[in-house]
């Protein structure tokens, strides 16, 4: 059908909206509320524009285009109208831009800047301020600086079917609440933070540990060490002005070093570390009818939705630990006495594309490594430290970056150091979804038939499709296995093994779309197309590496025949397994 | 406040609301509607909340932002009597801030009614206060509501008498029981 934009005829397709055509025809109509795939409820009232016929403006991110449909986007009513409503916006936003955690990267603020608004006009209509939100470990919300279009609400509800957060009050009281105002530390939050990848303000952010890590760096006495997440090596490009899913592995371990970091190691060798832990023991589980599907325990979000909202199915979770939590715990007992270092000054910080790690670190059963030398060193509780003591989003450590001033593009490439460093192909796909599933594969069929496997790319499980399911012929005996991405996408698969319909062995589950590359600590924005982007470059990482199976890394052989012994071992159960805990609201 | 022991409904009589409103329209509002009218305080506290959310398979935040959307729901305990005082623009030229203030005077409030509280309960648990934009009442203004009943052309000595009367006619309730 043809409408006409801005007197200009353009072809267009049915069903399409306003906002739609506009983009297609070059014109990309100012919004603050509409974004693609996630939400479009029409609340902020800036993508006006003036349609023939209609008698007030039509928002045009949910007015679909008529034949012959003749759209205004440029007059004086339409202009005037937008900035109004703006304007309206300003009026009870805190004009604190210096400050806050989203300066220079805010969608209001730009807005502001785009409209040449240049003062507040309007006066305060809200009649108290509003109290932040502190009560979670890995997000801080600030309602004051909200303005309540509804996408977090929607990405929670939709996307995660969590709905940890809804509007509540009515009027000039509205505002986005938890249930009974009781904060998100407090109900049933996955922390998993695509509310703040989504959010347009300052309103929900990660909370930092950027203060905490350079006081760590500065002291003297603490050695600290850094690993970071296959995930963050593709998308902290993005965060120093690259383009999007650009591979900069080699620069972001340069740039590491220069932060101060007395050794840069990689989460990939303990994702190689997981995948012999994860592999074994599904092979134990099916030669022992153990619990089936075995579900992958990667995701810290994941894990926190499965404890409140499927308790009963916790026994099919692997007990295995998440790499950053193996990480710290190999790091402080391991490498601290090959290093000769104590570990009450180690400093174990990660670098993660992710909000719910930082929740994940504090949990109270991940001190593993305190308890490994409690009775070694004699140490009493005081003395008790996390495995992991911070954790940094990919956008933290790209302020951190620029806090110092490096030049991150001219930066060479440098390698990890060693041994915690070493990683095979099968680790940094564990970045993208279906990517420990493939992982876990390529270990589990060699063990499994004692074979070569010849092709290690397992394209079945690629993919940004929902749930994908794959047969897995190993000597004969089909391995049905899935994989799922958002927590829609888990329940979906929860619901079969719940009602006892569950076709599989073996679940991958990953918390954000994408899996760890479209996590809530990664640069903003992330999209559709950013996300595709980011996984094409995880997999070109994986095939150029030399080795592409987990148990062929040679520094896991060194590690099992000098320190944990095998797979599923005593010393393995203490340091990388883990046990989870039925949550209520 | 703290002298109250927040009335829970049984979950008995739950049940009973769930499963006749289960199926039909707007099946949160009617029950959250019955359940509130079951409890005696005439309010929902936390508890029935969390029980309606699971009850329906509604998220719990969801309960919470329907509960919070329309006063006509009340998540602190409700005074035995209610005094709805007009704060629309005819009614305030006639007087009804004053008029507030006094009912706040009479029932012993410590300090001013602040307006952005949805309401006020006394101590005692006697009476509820509360604001309205407008009753439509306006030819016959101020106005005040006192347990559904409009009362005209209020002042404080009016408001006075009325408060005493309904404060007696309880009190009588509760002799002859």
């Amino acid at each position: 059908m043809q409408v006409f934009i801005d007197n200009k005829p353009y072809e267009v397709q049915e069903g399409m909206t306003i906002w739609q055509a506009c983009m297609q025809a070059g014109i990309r109509i100012p919004s603050l509320c509409y974004m693609k795939d996630v939400s479009g409820n029409a609340s902020c009232g800036v993508c006006v524009v003036e349609v023939k016929g209609a008698k007030s403006l039509l928002r045009s991110c949910i007015t679909k285009v008529t034949d012959g449909m003749e759209i205004t986007t440029n007059n004086a009513r339409v202009l005037q109208a937008r900035k109004m409503n703006v304007e309206l916006l300003l009026a009870n936003h805190p004009l604190d831009c210096q400050t806050c955690e989203r300066n220079q990267r805010c969608e209001l603020q730009q807005i502001t800047y785009d409209f040449g608004i240049h003062e507040r006009r309007l006066p305060r209509t809200r009649p108290r301020q509003l109290e932040r939100d502190y009560s979670s470990l890995s997000l801080i919300r600030d309602p004051e600086k909200c303005i309540l279009c509804g996408r977090c609400v929607a990405v929670c509800k939709e996307m995660q079917t969590v709905s940890a957060i809804d509007f509540s009050g009515r009027g000039q009281k509205t505002k986005i609440s938890t249930f009974m105002d009781m904060g998100l530390g407090l109900v049933d939050c996955t922390n998993c933070g695509q509310c703040a990848l989504v959010c347009p303000t300052g309103a929900i952010v990660e909370k930092s540990h950027v203060n905490q890590v350079w006081e760590a760096i500065h002291d003297p006495e603490k050695v600290v060490v850094v690993q970071t997440a296959p995930a963050v090596r593709v998308g902290i490009g993005e965060e120093m002005g690259m383009p999007s899913g650009s591979l900069v592995t080699g620069k972001m371990v340069a740039g590491l070093r220069r932060l101060g970091f007395s050794k840069v190691f990689d989460t990939n060798f303990t994702a190689d570390l997981t995948i012999i832990e994860e592999g074994n023991e599904l092979i134990h589980r099916i030669k022992n009818n153990g619990k089936l599907p075995m579900i992958t325990s990667c995701s810290p979000g994941w894990i926190k939705f499965i404890e409140h909202f499927f308790p009963k199915s916790l026994p099919h979770l692997s007990t295995c630990k998440s790499p950053q939590q193996m990480f710290g715990a190999i790091a402080k007992t391991y490498y601290a006495e090959q290093a000769g270092i104590d570990p009450r000054d180690m400093v174990v910080v990660s670098v993660m594309p992710c909000t719910a790690k930082k929740y994940e670190a504090q949990r109270p059963e991940m001190d593993g490594a305190f308890d490994y030398w409690k009775k070694k060193m004699k140490l009493t509780a005081e003395d008790r430290f996390y495995d992991v003591d911070h954790v940094l989003t990919t956008r933290e450590l790209g302020r951190m970056f620029k806090e110092v001033g490096i030049d991150f593009r001219s930066l060479p490439a440098e390698d990890f150091d060693n041994p915690l460093g070493t990683s095979t192909g099968a680790a940094v796909i564990f970045g993208a979804t279906g990517g420990v599933m493939e992982a876990a594969l390529r270990t589990a069929y060699e063990i499994l038939t004692g074979e070569t496997l010849e092709d290690v790319n397992l394209t079945a499980v690629r993919g940004m499709e929902g749930i994908r399911e794959a047969d897995i012929n190993i000597n004969g005996t089909i391995l049905k296995v899935a994989v799922a991405h958002t927590l829609k996408n888990a329940r979906i698969l929860l619901e079969q093994i719940e009602n006892g319909t569950s076709p599989y062995a073996f679940i991958e589950v990953m918390t954000c779309p994408g899996g760890c590359l479209g996590g809530g600590g990664q640069p903003i924005p992330t999209n559709t197309e950013i996300r595709t982007k980011r996984a094409e470059s995880i997999y070109a990482e994986d095939s150029h590496k030399f080795i592409r199976k987990s148990h062929e890394n040679p520094e896991i052989k060194y590690l099992y025949d000098h320190f944990l012994k095998e797979p599923l071992g005593a010393l393995s159960h203490d340091l990388l397994h883990t046990k989870y805990v039925e949550r209520k609201v | 406040m703290d002298t109250l022991t927040p009335y829970v409904v049984e979950e008995k009589v739950l049940d009973e609301i769930v499963r006749k409103y289960k199926g039909s329209p707007g099946v949160l509002l009617s029950t959250l509607e019955a359940v509130q009218e079951a409890n005696p305080l005439k309010f929902l506290p936390q508890k029935t909340l969390l029980q309606v959310a699971k009850k329906l398979n509604v998220p719990a935040t969801q309960v919470y932002s329907v509960a919070t959307f329309y006063s006509f729901f009340n998540l602190k305990p409700q005074g035995r009597h209610t005094i709805v005082v007009c704060r629309g623009t005819a009614c305030h030229t006639k007087g009804s801030r004053e008029l507030l203030n006094s009912v706040g005077q009479i029932l012993g409030f410590r300090y001013e009614f602040d307006e952005t509280e949805p309401s006020y309960t006394t101590p005692d648990n006697e009476f509820t206060i509360r604001t309205v934009a407008c009753f439509g009442q306006c030819a016959q203004a101020p106005v005040v509501a006192v347990d559904g009943v409009i009362h005209s052309y209020v002042n404080a000595p009016k408001l006075l008498k009325i408060l005493k009367k309904v404060k007696s006619s309880s009190y009588a309730k509760d002799q002859s029981k």
